[in-house]
């Protein structure tokens, strides 16, 4: 019998960008919150100074992705918040999802956003939707997993 | 119901809600599984950008452009849709029928025992037929031309798979077919169309199955048999017998690559594979036009199906 071999057809596996390595990871205190920031561009770790305490369980997770396969500007913003989610949407150049229940928050930022645009208006937006998440975590503590990161 | 899958929807749109009503059951599927969709239409949403759709996702969260008319996010972990439409996207049952469904079963599927595969479906007598291979190996095409030599058509590009009892069920979401311009030689009655830019951003005609001339369109059938489509330059078809461990090797490097807080869906995506991998399976070595390739194909179907009676 003719051998067939399947893994001739191998699809694009990963069309979502879902499994982009994110090999640069840093601790940061921002505030009242601990938030462990991971990215695959040095340009997008904030301008924070990196602390050296130990995570902690309640830590604040970000990560941002530099998108190189999308380009162009920032466009209005479109929003949902939903339940425990939150999304953010301003043109392909920039995507952010924050689940406030597992503490995270994702960011894939197109390659044409420049340094002074991520710095004057997306680290900003990141940390306000961080301390909305652990507001509310914090007045709702049934929501987190067990407590708000910001009484860390 | 959607492939299979129960939508619950909720929206500020009386548009959207009538248009839902397509899909409604009578008598829903008691056991299947069920996801949420929150759609609000915004009036004021700019509808005016020319770019393509546009996806990524993060672990469970998924989000989806579908300019000029769209911002989706899917949260596979609770299985909750949440859209963001313009009121002409609410309005128009193309866009959800050929885009934003499609799109959300492609998505979540597989978090609520849908598993999409890459693969046109037939159905032949009750028996589904899954015609798969790479993109450009002619699906589409060949799907067409066996929906008018007596098969009936289920899908063309992407088959949705569900569990029902012990068998296993294909869906097709009724979207249109999508053939490429030089296609017209097989079908004249193309010349009626106009080539449009598909999602992939490559121009094709898209024939409504439902309206098509000759078409019999079924929503379900239960897939049979398997055929991987192969071109060559040989004129003449041939049947090569395939090893079910090929058809699962196949399907798995085809499927989308799921992130580890999913572990119940790739479980789950493991285990229709693998049924379907007991389904016998055959590459289709062809070099003639997909009408012939439609009859050879008939005619193979047919004796094993006497074979098997």
């Amino acid at each position: 019998m003719q051998r067939f071999d399947g893994r001739e057809y191998i699809y694009p596996p990963d069309l979502l960008r879902r499994f982009v390595a994110t090999p640069l990871t840093f601790l940061y205190r921002i505030g009242a919150f601990k938030v462990i920031v991971k990215t695959n561009d040095e340009t997008l770790l904030p301008a924070f100074e990196a602390s050296f305490e130990s995570p902690g369980t309640n830590t604040f997770e970000w990560k941002l992705i530099r998108d190189s396969d999308s380009h162009g500007l920032l466009e209005p913003s479109m929003g949902i918040t939903s339940g425990p989610l939150t999304f953010v949407g301003m043109g392909p150049a920039c995507l952010i999802g924050v689940d406030r229940q597992r503490r995270e928050l994702f960011a894939f930022i197109g390659r044409d956003i420049d340094r002074q645009t991520y710095k004057a208006l997306l680290i900003p937006l990141f940390f306000e939707l961080t301390s909305e998440a652990c507001a509310a975590n914090a007045a709702s503590p049934s929501e987190g997993h067990n407590q708000a990161c910001a009484n860390e | 119901m959607i492939a299979g899958a129960r939508c619950v929807l909720a929206t500020n749109s009386p548009e959207a809600s009538e248009l839902a009503a397509a899909w409604e059951q009578k008598t829903p599927q008691r056991h299947a599984a069920s996801f949420e969709m929150e759609v609000f239409v915004d009036s004021g949403m700019d509808d005016t950008t020319d770019q393509g759709p546009f996806f990524r996702g993060q672990n469970h969260l998924v989000f989806a452009f579908l300019p000029p008319r769209g911002f989706v996010a899917y949260d596979l972990l609770r299985r909750r849709v949440h859209a963001v439409l313009s009121t002409a996207a609410a309005r128009d049952c193309c866009f959800w029928n050929n885009l934003l469904l499609p799109i959300t079963i492609g998505v979540l599927g597989t978090t609520v025992g849908v598993i999409p595969l890459h693969s046109a479906c037939l159905d032949y007598d009750g028996n589904g037929l899954l015609l798969a291979g790479v993109s450009g190996a002619g699906k589409s095409t060949l799907s067409a031309a066996m929906a008018e030599h007596g098969f009936s058509f289920v899908s063309d590009d992407w088959t949705y798979i569900s569990k029902h009892g012990s068998l296993l069920m294909a869906h097709g979401l009724s979207s249109p077919v999508k053939l490429l311009p030089d296609t017209v030689k097989f079908f004249p009655r193309l010349r009626d169309l106009a080539p449009r830019t598909t999602l992939n951003g490559e121009l094709a005609y898209e024939l409504d199955p439902s309206c098509a001339e000759g078409f019999t369109v079924k929503r379900t059938s239960y897939p049979r048999r398997i055929l991987f489509l192969e071109r060559t330059s040989q004129p003449g078809c041939e049947f090569v017998p395939c090893r079910p461990d090929d058809v699962r090797t196949f399907f798995e490097c085809n499927g989308e690559r799921l992130p580890d807080e999913l572990i119940e869906a790739k479980t789950f995506r493991t285990g229709i594979i693998e049924t379907l991998s007991g389904c016998p399976a055959w590459i289709l070595r062809s070099g003639d036009n997909p009408h012939k390739t439609a009859e050879a194909i008939g005619d193979f179907v047919a004796e094993a199906h006497n074979a098997t009676v």
